[in-house]
């Protein structure tokens, strides 16, 4: 695995996840409905990050991106985070998105709107499945956010349009 | 589910007469006359979500409503920044300075808008197609254009439906309006439609 140089500002789109080792930023841009969900192991300082699309897999495709659906984004994280040489037992996890973004007019309690909550829900309890240790969250709302996952120092920071950029864990 | 060509012509063609009905509607509302244009339909997966703005990072305002009867789905209207001012402007008097001053005001001219817009592109094609499509009550968000086109492409994807992006032009002597239609209609109303167009997979 080789290490990032500082400037390294990796953008993870949807469906993606990647992993990044010493340095860098990864990136969930404009979290919508979507979960940006991190991984970190602060003593070998490697960082991952998944952009999750829907909650679970379809029964009956085969998953061909495991990065989309929580169920199979979390252990496909797991993997490639061990693969790059993190221990298990040391991963801490932060997750957020889920938001309802169309927040004005009279159709905004539609149901079919409900995905983002039902990601949210999803993710917490594969997290829980998977007896992963979770630092922080911050989930739902109207407001898109990006997520910025700062590699040497796990932090992580989330901007929202309205309010700015804010830290929401570290990750260590 | 990929669509041939003669398919995307087709459906390129009924969201020109669609859109082409909303647009009189527009002109009307607006008191102005709206010309429309449909360069460009094609479907959208889940990795071109950040092609169809200038930067993913920009702001847009999204006008999204779910649609039912024959066909069932959602249709959404997406406008860049600078022609939602124009919008607001024209039919208004003023416009908000930033995304963060949007309030309900603003947003109800965007959904009577967006209402304009979906109601007659759905009555021309459910006119064309012998299908009834109505809409239902509108939603509208303004957030950067990653984070719209995603949650669309999110809802698409979590009914199994397929997002179609209609490229959008409008013009008007003074105002230049660009924008995307997004026509998602599920996958058995797609194939109605595909059918009654004369275009159904052979298969």
């Amino acid at each position: 695995m080789s290490s990032a140089s500082t400037s390294t500002r990796l953008m993870v789109n949807m469906a993606e996840i990647h992993v990044l080792t010493g340095a860098g930023q990864l990136v969930g841009l404009g979290l919508g409905s979507c979960i940006g969900l991190a991984a970190y192991d602060g003593s070998k300082k490697i960082a991952g990050l998944a952009h999750i699309v829907l909650p679970e897999a379809f029964v009956d495709r085969a998953v061909t991106e495991p990065g989309k659906f929580a169920d199979t984004a979390l252990p496909e994280l797991i993997r490639k985070m061990e693969l790059a040489g993190a221990s298990r037992a040391s991963l801490k996890f932060a997750y957020c998105g889920g938001a309802n973004v169309f927040k004005f007019g009279p159709g905004k309690t539609n149901d079919v709107l409900e995905v983002g909550r039902r990601n949210a829900d999803a993710v917490k309890a594969v997290l829980s499945k998977f007896s992963c240790r979770v630092v922080a969250h911050d989930v739902g709302g109207n407001s898109g956010r990006t997520m910025t996952f700062d590699v040497a120092t796990g932090l992580i920071q989330v901007k929202v349009l309205s309010v700015g950029q804010e830290d929401l864990c570290t990750l260590s | 589910m990929i669509l041939n060509e003669l398919q995307l012509s087709a459906l390129t063609e009924i969201s020109n007469v669609g859109l082409g009905h909303a647009a009189t509607a527009l002109s009307t509302m607006m008191g102005k006359d709206i010309q429309i244009d449909v360069p460009n339909l094609d479907s959208v997966p889940i990795s071109a979500v950040d092609r169809y703005f200038e930067s993913p990072e920009s702001e847009i305002v999204g006008v999204y409503l779910p649609f039912d009867g024959d066909v069932n789905g959602n249709l959404a209207c997406l406008f860049d920044w600078s022609s939602a001012v124009n919008l607001w402007e024209t039919l208004l008097g003023s416009a908000p300075e930033t995304a963060a001053d949007v309030d309900e005001l603003y947003a109800s001219v965007m959904l009577e808008v967006g209402n304009i817009l979906t109601g007659n592109f759905l009555n021309a094609i459910a006119d064309m197609t012998n299908l009834r499509m109505l809409a239902t009550p509108p939603t509208v968000g303004v957030e950067c254009a990653y984070t719209v086109v995603s949650t669309i492409i999110c809802q698409a994807e979590y009914t199994d439906a397929i997002a179609l992006a209609v490229e959008t032009c409008l013009y008007s002597e003074s105002h230049s309006i660009t924008g995307y239609c997004m026509f998602i209609p599920d996958r058995p109303g797609l194939s109605l439609l595909l059918d009654r167009l004369g275009v159904a997979d052979v298969a």
